[in-house]
């Protein structure tokens, strides 16, 4: 690969030809990838919207940012959400190593546990809609087993709405994550796990002292990418509540959102989505330096 | 002792069907209840107790709803759509990967360093500048100004270099002896050669294009909607009439599961090759 070579005709070098090849794909990554960063750093400084002069207002909108009362309740929503991530890595490997195993229909349950990750989240977000109101089949069966004694109103009380999106979020994409563990499962040594049980290992020492710890790049990988979907959450919460009731699921992808594409505040919405942008750039790169020290284990 | 081995072997066996069990009935007992209500036209699915299990079996729904929103056209945009991203997402992500994997040129490194950065970035400001940036190239209202901002994926790029990677020198020399362009060897020669790393991209494209709503509803009208945008809108509309958006609800989200479980081989390989990537 590094030697020249010189054999046939070509009417561009190896660079050109590099370049020439990577410019669609290039502009295309410039044009929607980083022009929107760097055009929403002028524009955030601006009163844009449909109405009126655009003009120069300095920090104006970042004052503004950070006196309004929604837009604190939404970064704290969003920060409140990441609660999700923990319970997505515990239940997604505890499924990943029940599906570890040859037994009849092993395949039949793993396609199951996938189905809502391939269905649209507007599908989703409108059967749990159903299921999670009041007169819904959840309160049924908790009713029916005794869990609960009176209806709660899922979606629509202030005090339950966000664990109830949080828990379609992490319902939708328990089998994702089961995947990918499955993946690092089954590139675990088996002699190692017999060699333990040989010894007298029990199960769940098995799974704590060998399986996690080779599990860590997955848990890594997939603490990433869950955290950053929980930071971002949108179409679940857009679908469902759209922020309400108040402000109580109001996250702040959502309401970036409305400020941009319900009250065109172009200005200020470009505004927030920097602040926003920030903040999860401090976690990704948190994330990325505490897994990097000594391999710490997030969990 | 033997026996005492059996007896713990079924217990065993039968703790892990019933904990399979359990999942699967929380993974898809909503499906098949969505099912069931879209059924049964004329119950009220907020009657309590729920009708759970369907009393009867009737199709009105579906006629109905086919009839009212024209699905056809939801259905054709939604194809459209997942066709033009899929095939025009593998081109040019598989094209802007080939350099990266078997060149060695001034700029490299500092692409991929362009590249791992948008994985950092988030983009949620990007949602404003792009719809302003559509506007501005007057995609308004077009299919391609739809699939235009998620066309090149970082995370494709680097699957496909991987792929590259892969394949033996040898091939690409072949290629030059013969006098092929370098463009030539690329569509005909390393293309073929990756098929299960474009099978992978493809799933994962078809996957987010078919479900794809909310660009849709910013860049597109009503009559242009893909299926899930239409979904949205359907809620929005008739949400009393719950045999409508059930049925609905069902002819969108079925022909994504039929994909699914016809490929589900690929994509499971595809997903562990990609985290191992």
């Amino acid at each position: 690969m590094g030697k020249k070579r010189t054999i046939g005709f070509s009417r561009f070098s190896e660079v050109q030809t590099a370049w020439l090849f990577m410019a669609p794909g290039l502009i295309l990554l410039a044009l929607f990838t980083f022009w929107p960063i760097i055009f929403s750093l002028p524009l955030a400084f601006t009163n844009y919207s449909v109405i009126g002069e655009t003009s120069f207002v300095g920090l104006e909108n970042f004052k503004r940012a950070f006196a309004d009362v929604d837009f604190i309740a939404s970064i704290k929503n969003s920060l409140f959400y990441m609660i999700v991530v923990p319970f997505i890595q515990i239940i997604s490997i505890f499924m990943a190593i029940l599906v570890n195993r040859n037994i009849a229909g092993i395949k039949f349950f793993r396609t199951a546990y996938y189905i809502p990750v391939v269905t649209s989240m507007v599908a989703v977000a409108i059967i749990w809609g159903w299921l999670m109101s009041s007169n819904g089949v959840l309160n049924y069966l908790l009713m029916a087993t005794g869990l609960i004694s009176e209806k709660v109103n899922w979606l629509s009380d202030k005090d339950t709405a966000l664990w109830a999106l949080m828990f379609i979020t992490l319902w939708k994409g328990l089998g994702y994550y089961m995947m990918i563990y499955l993946a690092g499962l089954q590139a675990v040594p088996t002699d190692c796990i017999e060699a333990a049980k040989i010894d007298g290992a029990s199960n769940f020492q098995v799974i704590r002292k060998i399986t996690i710890p080779l599990l860590k790049p997955y848990i890594f990988f997939c603490t990433l990418i869950s955290l950053m979907g929980a930071i971002r959450v949108f179409d679940e919460v857009f679908v469902l509540t759209s922020g309400g009731p108040g402000n109580a699921t109001l996250t702040s992808s959502v309401y970036i959102y409305q400020q941009g594409f319900e009250k065109f505040e172009f200005g200020f919405s470009s505004a927030l989505g920097l602040i926003v942008s920030c903040i999860i750039m401090v976690f990704s790169i948190f994330v990325f330096v505490f897994n990097k020290k000594g391999g710490v284990n997030p969990y | 002792m033997k026996n005492n081995n059996l007896l713990k072997k079924i217990i065993h066996k039968t703790i892990v069907y019933v904990l399979l069990s359990l999942f699967a009935l929380l993974m898809m007992g909503p499906f098949l209840w969505l099912v069931s209500v879209s059924l049964m036209p004329g119950k009220n699915i907020f009657a309590f107790p729920p009708a759970i299990l369907p009393t009867f079996i009737d199709f009105k729904n579906y006629i109905e709803v086919w009839e009212y929103m024209d699905f056809l056209k939801y259905i054709w945009n939604t194809v459209i759509i997942t066709f033009l991203g899929v095939t025009l997402s593998i081109l040019f992500s598989a094209i802007t990967a080939y350099p990266l994997a078997v060149f060695k040129f001034k700029g490299r490194n500092f692409v991929f360093l362009l590249l791992v950065s948008t994985m950092i970035i988030p983009a949620a400001a990007g949602l404003v500048v792009n719809y302003l940036t559509i506007n501005k190239l007057g995609l308004i209202n077009t299919f391609t100004g739809v699939i235009l901002p998620t066309l090149v994926s970082v995370f494709n790029v680097f699957l496909f270099r991987q792929a590259f990677m892969g394949i033996p020198v040898d091939i690409r020399d072949s290629g030059k002896m013969d006098g092929a362009s370098e463009f030539r060897i690329w569509c005909q020669l390393m293309m073929p050669m990756i098929k299960p790393a474009i099978a992978v991209v493809a799933l994962f494209e078809f996957m987010q294009n078919w479900n794809m709503f909310l660009w849709p509803i910013i860049v597109l009208d009503t009559e242009k909607y893909p299926l899930a945008s239409a979904l949205s809108f359907l809620n929005g509309q008739f949400s009393y009439n719950f045999g409508w958006i059930a049925a609905g609800t069902v002819i969108s989200v079925l022909p994504i599961i039929i994909v699914f479980i016809f490929t589900q081989k690929y994509y499971m390989e595809g997903i562990s090759g990609a985290v191992k990537g």
